[in-house]
This record gives structure tokens, sequence and C-alpha cells, in this order.
């Protein structure tokens, strides 16, 4: 009942904005890495640079986007408050983003003394966001699939960020760990339990509603969480027995499922009722685009041996389904949230006296369609960096940092619209009293 | 109730569409109508559902006060994109348009998984009552619709 009785009080904008100007910074460093790295990077999936750009862009800007729209959403989609928002946001943001340098500090110093401090942070901070998120939710009860899919998202946040720090325990201590396949079992848990069931959960909601889409069709919204968290939990459970023949096909079960939600969520996109594709848009079509590629070339190689082999096919991979797929939908989305919260916390601020601007003009769409056409740009350069590392590497670097700095440029100028309007309020107010 | 959101989703679109397509004279039109629902199905809820459901709760400060809260601020809203629609700005229509849509689509979303299903929880007997009632107020200028 406390749920309900307070219904609006939506966090401050400070909670979830400290996380979605993070995140690009996280994006910034991945580019300046590029560079520093140079074309060795690209040398294998699992050398100190990959690794660090990986958790970069994971850890770092999809971590911090994601959770910071959660403390946003979940008031609106489930009933469900964070208590003391702020303090939450504060402590989870300080213990994720200090996990996340020493994390990546860690893989390219290779210094034991790091991975300990790392998984101690993201712990925390992990524990910290899933135990008041849990009680958040604990007494909603899942009555539409995006409430489902929230929860679940939560169990494989869990999954994922717990094997991630027996993974970093074990690389600081040098434990006798299996630790490539716990590293393949911990980026699918990553990647499929938590990233692509959070994104459905929220994709039931946004894409019908802000793109005037029809729904989802009604099989996917009951089944699409149960079966991703199911499919990779027996892969997990088959790979870890050493059943090969099992572990192959249901590693092929995951894919398609996932592959799935991106081609139904294209189907739907394109039944769109809105007179013109904004950036918004756009970005989400990219990301499912690039996502569904992802997923049939994960096949391909699966079924020709011949292409699996070559060294470069998990960094496309990764490069598709993170800055093609993830970072993508994932600043289309930025792109409505804070406009939208810029608005609403402007237009309760001025209680009616002083209309607050427009989203359009707290963002105008051009510049979003200007930051869109950078970060595009930078997609394709690192795609076409995994083939031509030597020539690429650098220019996808720059890149990538331009892209980057727009996005934090746009947020904060967003921001900043905020600031002066505030100001503007505050002067009505002094001025009527 | 839930029904009648959608119906204002189709108006709010025909608008856009006609917008899009320099259709000033079509988008002014269209927008009254969608106006006119929105306006039509606030009241219903703030003379008919919000009352019953307050009486039978005692919660007078929850969420139905919020919800006549939001109301307020569509309202504002809506009135300006008309002004920007009448004055031929296409560029202002489409800022408040899109805020409307997301301020309109979160404020569906509340009502339709929080405040709705209480309703149904705690107005169940009063259905036969209420329901007319709403069904009237929410298409009084449009019978048919």
């Amino acid at each position: 009942m406390q749920a309900l009785l307070s219904f609006d009080q939506a966090p401050p904008f400070a909670a979830p904005f400290r996380f979605f100007v993070t995140a690009p910074v996280f994006a910034i460093l991945a580019g300046v890495l590029l560079l520093s790295s140079g074309p060795e990077l690209f040398a294998s999936r699992w050398t100190p640079g990959a690794l660090a750009l990986t958790h970069l862009l994971t850890a770092g800007f999809m971590m911090q986007a994601m959770l910071g729209a959660m403390v946003q959403i979940l008031p609106v989609v489930a009933g469900a408050h964070v208590v003391r928002p702020l303090r939450v946001a504060t402590i989870v943001h300080a213990a994720m983003t200090a996990g996340t340098l020493l994390l990546v500090a860690a893989f390219l110093s290779y210094t034991p003394l790091f991975f300990g401090l790392a998984a101690g942070c993201l712990g925390l901070g992990a524990t910290v966001y899933i135990g008041a998120t849990a009680h958040a939710l604990y007494r909603v009860p899942s009555t539409t699939p995006t409430i489902g899919g929230l929860k679940l998202a939560m169990l494989g946040l869990g999954v994922t960020v717990g094997l991630g720090l027996v993974l970093a325990i074990s690389l600081g201590g040098s434990f006798p760990m299996p630790l490539l396949q716990l590293a393949n079992i911990h980026l699918t848990w990553g990647v499929v339990a938590w990233g692509s069931v959070l994104l459905a959960a929220v994709a039931y909601v946004v894409v019908p509603m802000f793109q005037l889409t029809p729904a989802y069709p009604d099989w996917f919204g009951r089944a699409y969480s149960v079966a991703a968290l199911t499919s990779v939990a027996l892969w997990t459970a088959a790979d870890l027995a050493g059943w090969e023949l099992a572990s192959g096909l249901l590693s092929g079960l995951v894919v398609l499922v996932a592959a799935v939600f991106f081609y139904v969520t294209l189907k739907i996109q394109r039944k769109s009722k809105r007179a013109g594709f904004d950036a918004t848009q756009r970005y989400w079509r990219m990301a499912m685009f690039s996502a569904l590629a992802a997923s049939v070339l994960w096949l391909v190689a699966r079924s020709v041996p011949q292409i699996g082999e070559w060294h470069g096919w998990p960094l496309l991979l990764g490069v598709l389904l993170l800055v093609g797929g993830f970072m993508s939908v994932i600043v289309g989305m930025l792109y409505k949230i804070v406009p939208f919260l810029v608005w609403m916390h402007l237009q309760n601020l001025g209680r009616g006296r002083l209309m607050a601007p427009n989203m359009k003009k707290v963002l105008s769409e051009r510049q979003m369609v200007r930051q869109m056409t950078a970060h595009f740009a930078a997609f394709a350069l690192l795609v076409l960096a995994v083939f031509w590392p030597e020539w690429l590497v650098y220019p996808a670097g720059v890149a990538m940092i331009a892209a980057n700095t727009w996005l934090l440029y746009n947020l904060l100028s967003a921001a900043g619209v905020y600031r002066h309007h505030l100001k503007k309020i505050e002067a009505l107010l002094v001025a009527s009293t | 109730m839930a029904g009648d959101h959608r119906r204002c989703d189709d108006l709010f679109v025909a608008v856009e569409k006609a917008v899009a397509e320099g259709a000033w004279v079509r988008a002014v039109t269209g927008f009254s109508q969608f106006r006119d629902s929105m306006l039509r199905h606030f009241a219903a809820e703030e003379s008919l559902l919000f009352p019953a459901f307050e009486e039978r709760t005692g919660m007078y400060m929850g969420p139905t006060q919020v919800m006549r809260g939001e109301h307020v601020q569509l309202r504002q809203l809506i009135a300006s994109a008309e002004e920007a629609l009448r004055a031929g700005d296409a560029e202002a229509y489409s800022g408040d348009a899109e805020t409307l849509l997301i301020m309109m689509q979160q404020h569906n979303m509340k009502e339709e998984n929080v405040l709705y299903p209480m309703c149904d929880q705690h107005l169940d007997d009063q259905g036969a009552v209420l329901l007319p009632g709403l069904r009237d107020a929410v298409h009084d200028l449009e019978p048919a619709g």
C-alpha cells in the first residue's frame, strides 16, 4: 500500500541523471583505449585491451544507463518505489563507477589488488541495487509481461555480476578455475538473461506507446523472458556438465530465442503509425538490425567451422551487439527520457505559473540526429576495424570519442536548460511572495 | 476506459499525419476532436470514477489526487499545442505534441496498471451503476463512437 500512496513521487532529477551522464564518459574512455592500444587490441577477444574495452561498454556504458533508467521507470510501469531513491542512487552510482574503473585498470595492468577491489565495489553496488529494487518489486504482482520481465532481468543481472566476481577473484588470486568457460557463461547471462530480458521488458511498453506500433504479440510477451532465462540456464548446466552435444544445441536455442525478439520488434516497428521516423526510432531500428545480424552471423559461424575459427569473429559479434545493438538503443531511449524528465520536473516546479519548455526545446531533433550520425559512423568504423585493424582502429577510436563527447554535450545542454529555467521559476516565486 | 485511451491515441496520430502532410485545416479539425475526447475522458474520471473510488477507499490524497494533477498538466499541454497549431508553427507543435504524447502515455500507464485495477477491485459491486455513466460521459457527443 505504501508504494501506491506515494504513487507519483518521481525520484529527483539528480537520481537518474548522474547515471545518464556517466555512461558517455565510459564510452569516451573506450575511444581513448582504442587509440592507446592500437591494432593489437583486435588480435583476439582475450587481449587485455579487448577485455577492458568490453567492460567499459558493458559495466560502464550499458549498466550505468540501464540502472539510471530503472530508477525512473519502476514507479511508472510497476507502481514500485525504491525507498530513498537519491541515497540508493548515490551509493550504487559511486560503487559501480569506481568498480568499473578498477576492473578496467585490473585488465590493463593485471594487478591482483585491482581485481579484488573491483570485485568489492561492483559486488557492493549490485547488492545494494538488486536489494533496493527487489524490495520495491517484492509485493508487486507480475500482472504484465513488463513487471515479470523486470524481475527476471534482476535475476539475470545478479548471476552476471556473481559470475563476474568469481572470475575477478580467481584472476586476482590465481585460483584454478575454468576461466574461459566461465567467461562465456558470464557473457551469455549478461547479454541475454540480463540485457535482452530487460530490454524486452521495457520494449513491450515503449515501442507500442511512443512509436505507436501494434502491441507485441501476446505469446511473445508471455514467453520471451521465461524462454530466454530458461534456455540460458539449461545451456549453462549442460556446458558445466560437459555434455557437448546438448550444450551445442542449447547455445543455438539461446541465440534463436534472442533473435526472435529482434525480429518481432523490427516487424512491429514497420507498422508504426507515426508520421516520420525520429532519432529514437532510427536508433531502435539500427539496434534491432545490428543485433539480428549478430545472431544470424553466430549461427552461420557455428555451422561453418572454417569461418568460426577466424579470430576476428567474436570481436565482430561483440561490436554488432554492444555498439550497434545495446549502445544504439540506449542512446535512442535517453533522447526520450532525458528531455521528458527535464520538462516534467520543470512543469511540477513551475506550479502552472510558468510553462516548462517542451521536449524539443530542451533538446532539439537536429542535435539528436547529428549525434546519431556520428554514432553510426563510429559503429561502421569499428566493424571495419575488426577486418583492417592497422588502418582503422585509430579513426574508429576518434569517432567513438567524438560521438560520445557529443552525446555528453547533448545531455549536459538539456541539464543546462533545466538549470536556466529553474532560475526563472525561483525568480518568479520570489517576486510573487 | 483503457479502450478510450486507445481511441485518443488514434485521434492524436491523425493530427500528426495531417501536420506532416501540411494539411493544416485537417490538422486543426482533428486536433479539436482529440482535445474534446481527452477533456471528456478527464471529466468522466474526475466527476464519476475518482469520487466513487475515494468514497469507497477513504484515500482522498492518494492516486486519484495525483491523476488530477496530471490532468491539469495535460490540459495545459493540449492548450499550448493547439495554440501552436492554430499559429501554423510546425516546430513548436511537434515539440508540444511529443511532450504531450509521452505525458499522456505514462499517465495512461499509471492508470491502467495501478489505478484501474484498484478501481476494479474496490468498485466491483458498483459496476452496474458506474459503467453506463462513464460510457455516456466519454462518448456524449458521438453516440456512434
